[in-house]
Order: structure tokens, then C-alpha cells, then sequence
């Protein structure tokens, strides 16, 4: 209990801010919004765990918002052109490890600081898209949406699909060499090498998942409408380093659990839903989830105080 | 005697253009000055675009009618540098009118005023330059033409009362907070029985419009109307109605481009996209601009006789193009941009 304190606290506040819900705007529960809230975050979790994993690395990832919609755009375009969802799905994945293996090797390969990396991928990757795009939309065919099952059976298939992601990447973290590698690396660096591990190529792979998952995120987040909007993902990087902070990833690394990633997501996303159903004034929104991340930070500083005393 | 020539003159270009034009050219006494055709250079903000390639068919129009000759150049991606290059071309060639949507606002009005230096007339549309370096503006909205525009919209598909929303891109977006202005004075103006209830930012994206109107949805169950009033939201704000199966029950409006809510208008589920005409735009930019180049329009006009677009008002140097048009079912597929 103690060891896991922080997952804990955030999963009790997600439960407190339910409960208020339930109290003061009981209509929040309804089977079908709560559905579609669900299911827009589902892509949002996977970025969420890979921006942990990377975060636990001692690294941070700016570029993912981008790459989301590099890889949207490009599954529309191929979509479009009548590629076969297997294929769009494999292109979309390998997109974003490509991107990934980018920042990697810039990272890892040339040692430079990973957040003026990524900040100068985010830039590029957006311009181009934007050049290339000119802000159009991709029109998607018929049948793609929801993976052409029903919409009720679609949405719980990416949820589902989410999910077991989620539990599989947990217990990989935990019993894979691969997982405690990159809390190795994350922890001490120098340490980690000289137990054998090999961090610039731990880091390296940190960021081609990071990449990959970004590719399968927007796969899932594109079957949701038909239509592609190339400006997705905009603050996305944001969104799901904020998840990872409040859900106990420590910023100093070495430390985190996916789980409590899961929580600290869930509760930024009900935010503004939630302020939505009390009708107060969206100008809150930003302020709450900005108060959340202070509360999150600053309760990781005072217990790294606390371990150094 | 003067006329007789020109008509001769008219005729024989005519003839030699071999193309049979014959009511350009039997109305085309008025299109030449001392025996020159008129010449207007026609620039968008970049030639790929769907939106400006609907400009240009509504000025193609325009220089068929008038008998100009229509120069359409611009660059392939929006860029100001290229913007001016072309400029600097047009004024070596000797055009007698511009017409140019800027990309920026500064960037080009060096090239603008050295353009004017050499006697040559400017038009800007779309998107303005700065005032001292045009003749006139071709301004295709007004804030209180769009807030107007969408708040009697509104009104008619509610049956002028109930509750609405409305979805904006941010809470600081300037135009956006003016329109707002227009819609809510409007509003307390003329219906009173509607109720604004709910103003959410999207931040200019589909997916964020779509979980907000999600929530605006489950929250206000008598919600009759949903206003987008920027174009990602609009689609968005679709895509959540659907999802919630109350296309019918909850009306949706917005400002928006025809191609991305065609899907939307047929199934039903969006009922109007507000925008302007682009090809009344076009035809508007090279009307001006020939009229400019004969001395019909002169700094001081109150109005203009555009043609089949009727008789526009003129406010200081800009040329109001009017009000909003409506894009509904039954004439979206007309328009492709």
C-alpha cells in the first residue's frame, strides 16, 4: 500500500471526483456518452504508456502529437486508395517506429538532449503536414469506420483492445529483462551499463515503441469517424505527458507504474465532461487539469525530499 | 466614330480568338479603353486549393462577361515570398489590375505599393493587405453578417425558441468572440425565446469538438441546437450527434467548407453550413478590379453594380460581397471546396 501511495491517491481522487458526479450530475452515467468518452481515450492510453515508458527512461517525447497525425493523414491517404485495413494498419505502425527510430537515433546515437530533439521533430513533422495538407481534410471510405462492425461492437472492440494492451504492457514491465531494462536505465545510466545493459540501445528501442504505439494509437483513433482531421494530435504530447505525471511517473525517472497512468488519464479526461454536466464555464477546464499536474509534481518532489533525508 | 472602331476592333479580336464568344463581344463596347483590352492578374493565396480554385471559376466568369483577359497565377504552396515574386512579374508585363488574396498581411504590400506606383490597380480579397497598399478590399464576411448569419439560421431550424450551444475554437480567438458579439445582440434582439446555454472550445480540433458536443449532448437533455462556429467543430459536433443517435432531435449548424459535412448534410445529420460563395467571390475580385482599371469605381462609392450579384454596398474601401450563404442538402453537391 504504501509502496504504490501515489497510484493509489490518484485512482482515490478519480473515485472522488465519480462519486461528486454521481452526486451532483448523475445524467454524467449515461451508457452512451460514457462509452464514447471511453472510447475516444482508448488511443490516447496506449500514447499515455509508451510516453511512461519513455518518461521512466529519463527521456521525454514532444514529437508524439505530430507523429499522431503524420500517421492519421497517412492511413486516410492509404485507405483512400483502397489498401486493405491489415496493410493500412502495418503501414500505420511502421510509420510511427520510423519516426521513433528518428528521435532514437538522434537521441541515443548522437547522445543530444531528447527534448530540443523531439521539440525540432514536433515542428517539422506538423509543417510538413500542414504543407502537404493545406489543413484538408482525408475523407475516408465507407466501411472503415468502426473497423465495419456496428458502433456499439466497434467502440468495445477498441476499448477492449486498449485494455489488454495496457495489461500486457504491465506485466512486461514487471517480467520481461526488456521492462526492468528501461527502469534500469532510467534509474542510473552508468549503473545500468556496468550491470551489463547496454542503455543507448535501451533508449533507442524506448523511443521506436514510443513510435509504434503512436502508429497503432492513430489507427484506432481514425477508425472512430470518417473523416481524418490533419490537425489531430495537436497537444497531444501534452495530454498524455500530464497522464503519465499525475499517474506517479516519476519526471526524474526510474519510477512509475502503468497502471496509475491509466487512472491519471482517466481523471484529466473527465474533466471536462465533468464541468460540461455541473455547467461551469469552460474557462476552468485548463486551470483544474493544470492544478492537478502541480498537485502531482509537487507531491513527487516532497517524497524525493523525504528519501534524500 | 470612336465606338465604331472599338467595335470593329472587338470584333476582330473575336474573330481571331476564333472562339465565338458572341455575347462578349456584342456587349463589349465598355470593355475597352482607347482600344486596350483590359488585363487582370488574379492571384490566390495558393493554386492547389480546392477553395481558391472555386474563386477562380466565378472570375472566369466575370472576365467572359466583361471581355478582360484573366492572368491567373499564384504560388503552388502558400508562401509570401513567391507572392511577391509574381507580383514583381505582373507589374514587368504591364497588367492594369490586381487582384490578390494575401498570404501576409505586410509581406506583400511593398510589392503592392510599387505595383500602384506604376499606375496599376489593386484589389484585395480573401484576405486583406494593408490599406495603403490596395484600392479596395473584397471583404466576403462581415463579423455581423456571419453572427447574424448563423443566429437567424438558428432561430429558423429551432423554430425560434429553445435551448443552443455553441462550439468555438478558443475562448481568446478574436473574430470569434466578435461574431459571438453579433450573435447574442442578435439574439436578444429578435429571439428572445432562445436561450444560449453552454459555450465550449474545441481548440480548433475535430476530435476535441466531437467529445465536447458529446458532453453538451448527455448534460442538456433539452438541447435543441448546436452553433459551430469554427469549421473543425462542425464535422466534430456531427460525428457526436450520430454517435448519440439523435440526428433529428438536436439541430446542428455551422461555419464550415461544403466538402468536409457533405457526408453529414446527406445523412441528415448537419442541417447548414454557413459560408460565402467562393465563386461570387472570384467573380466579385475581377469585377472590381476591371471596373477599378475603367474608372467605374472610384475611392468614395457607396456601391457597386456587380453584375448578376446586384448592386453590393461599399463601406470606406471595402466591397461588402453581402450575406452568407447557406449550404444545405439541397444544394451542397453543387459546390466542391
Amino acid at each position: 500500500m504504501k509502496k504504490h501511495f501515489r497510484e493509489f491517491s490518484v485512482a482515490a481522487a478519480l473515485a472522488f471526483v465519480l462519486l461528486g458526479l454521481a452526486i451532483f450530475a448523475p445524467a454524467f452515467f449515461q451508457p452512451q456518452p460514457l462509452l464514447s468518452l471511453l472510447t475516444r481515450e482508448a488511443p490516447t492510453l496506449l500514447v499515455a504508456c509508451g510516453m511512461a515508458f519513455v518518461i521512466i527512461s529519463r527521456q521525454i517525447d514532444i514529437s508524439v502529437g505530430s507523429q499522431f497525425a503524420v500517421c492519421s493523414v497517412c492511413v486516410g491517404l492509404l485507405a483512400a486508395k483502397g489498401w486493405s485495413l491489415p496493410l493500412v494498419f502495418i503501414a500505420s505502425v511502421s510509420m510511427g517506429a520510423i519516426m521513433g527510430a528518428f528521435n532514437g537515433c538522434l537521441v541515443a546515437g548522437l547522445r543530444l538532449p531528447s527534448i530540443v530533439v523531439t521539440l525540432a521533430t514536433m515542428v517539422t513533422w506538423r509543417e510538413a503536414l500542414r504543407w502537404q495538407r493545406q489543413g484538408e481534410f482525408v475523407n475516408l471510405p465507407d466501411g472503415l469506420q468502426w473497423l465495419g462492425l456496428s458502433q456499439v461492437m466497434g467502440q468495445w472492440t477498441l476499448i477492449l483492445a486498449a485494455l489488454v494492451l495496457l495489461a500486457l504492457l504491465a506485466l512486461a514491465t514487471k517480467h520481461l529483462s526488456a521492462g526492468r531494462f528501461v527502469y534500469a536505465v532510467g534509474t542510473d545510466a552508468e549503473a545500468a551499463r556496468l550491470a551489463g545493459i547496454r542503455p543507448q540501445l535501451t533508449t533507442f528501442s524506448v523511443f521506436v515503441f514510443m513510435g509504434a504505439l503512436v502508429g497503432l494509437a492513430a489507427m484506432m483513433n481514425v477508425v472512430q469517424s470518417p473523416q481524418v482531421d490533419p490537425k489531430s494530435g495537436s497537444g497531444l504530447e501534452l495530454k498524455v505527458i500530464a497522464a503519465a505525471v499525475v499517474g506517479g511517473v516519476a519526471v526524474s525517472g526510474g519510477r512509475g507504474k502503468l497502471w496509475g497512468v491509466f487512472f491519471g488519464l482517466l481523471l484529466l479526461a473527465c474533466i471536462s465532461p465533468a464541468l460540461t454536466h455541473l455547467h461551469i464555464e469552460a474557462y476552468w477546464e485548463k486551470a483544474i487539469q493544470g492544478a492537478i499536474i502541480l498537485l502531482a509534481v509537487v507531491a513527487d518532489g516532497l517524497r524525493t525530499r523525504k528519501q534524500r533525508n | 466614330m470612336k465606338k465604331i472602331i472599338s467595335l470593329i476592333v472587338v470584333a476582330g479580336l473575336a474573330f481571331v480568338s476564333g472562339c465565338g464568344k458572341s455575347n462578349s463581344s456584342s456587349g463589349g463596347s465598355s470593355n475597352v479603353t482607347g482600344g486596350k483590352k483590359i488585363t487582370v492578374a488574379l492571384m490566390p493565396k495558393s493554386k492547389g486549393n480546392a477553395y481558391f480554385i472555386s474563386c477562380k471559376k466565378g472570375a472566369d466568369k466575370a472576365a467572359n462577361e466583361l471581355g478582360v483577359d484573366l492572368v491567373f497565377d499564384g504560388p503552388t504552396d502558400p508562401d509570401p515570398a513567391k507572392q511577391n515574386e509574381i507580383v514583381e512579374n505582373w507589374i514587368t508585363l504591364g497588367v492594369d489590375a490586381i487582384a490578390v488574396a494575401c498570404e501576409n498581411r505586410e509581406g506583400i504590400s511593398t510589392a503592392l505599393r510599387k505595383a500602384k506606383a506604376k499606375g496599376i490597380k489593386v484589389v484585395t480579397y480573401d484576405a486583406d493587405a494593408l490599406p495603403n497598399a490596395r484600392d479596395f478590399f473584397v471583404n466576403q464576411a462581415t463579423p455581423e453578417g456571419i453572427g447574424y448569419g448563423l443566429m437567424d439560421e438558428a432561430a429558423r431550424l429551432c423554430g425560434n425558441e429553445g435551448e443552443f450551444a455553441i462550439i468555438t475554437a478558443s475562448l481568446t480567438a478574436a473574430n470569434m468572440i466578435e461574431w459571438q458579439k453579433y450573435i447574442e445582440a442578435h439574439r436578444a434582439d429578435k429571439y428572445p425565446n432562445m436561450k444560449m446555454i453552454a459555450l465550449r472550445p474545441c481548440d480548433d480540433m475535430k476530435d476535441k469538438a466531437q467529445s465536447e458536443a458529446t458532453a453538451l449532448l448527455s448534460a442538456n437533455p433539452n438541447l435543441k441546437c448546436i452553433m459551430a462556429i469554427c469549421s473543425p467543430a462542425v464535422p466534430g459536433s456531427a460525428e457526436a450527434i450520430k454517435q448519440a443517435g439523435k440526428i433529428g432531435k438536436v439541430k446542428l449548424l455551422g461555419l464550415g467548407l461544403p466538402n468536409e459535412n457533405k457526408r453529414y448534410v446527406h445523412d441528415g445529420v448537419t442541417d447548414s453550413v454557413i459560408l460565402w460563395k467562393t465563386e461570387d467571390l472570384g467573380y466579385l475580385a475581377v469585377f472590381a478590379a476591371d471596373a477599378l482599371a475603367k474608372g467605374d469605381l472610384k475611392p468614395g462609392d457607396k456601391t457597386i453594380k456587380a453584375g448578376p450579384l446586384g448592386e453590393l454596398q461599399i463601406e470606406g474601401d471595402s466591397i461588402l460581397l453581402g450575406k452568407p450563404f447557406i449550404f444545405n442538402k439541397s444544394n451542397i453537391d453543387q459546390f466542391d471546396f
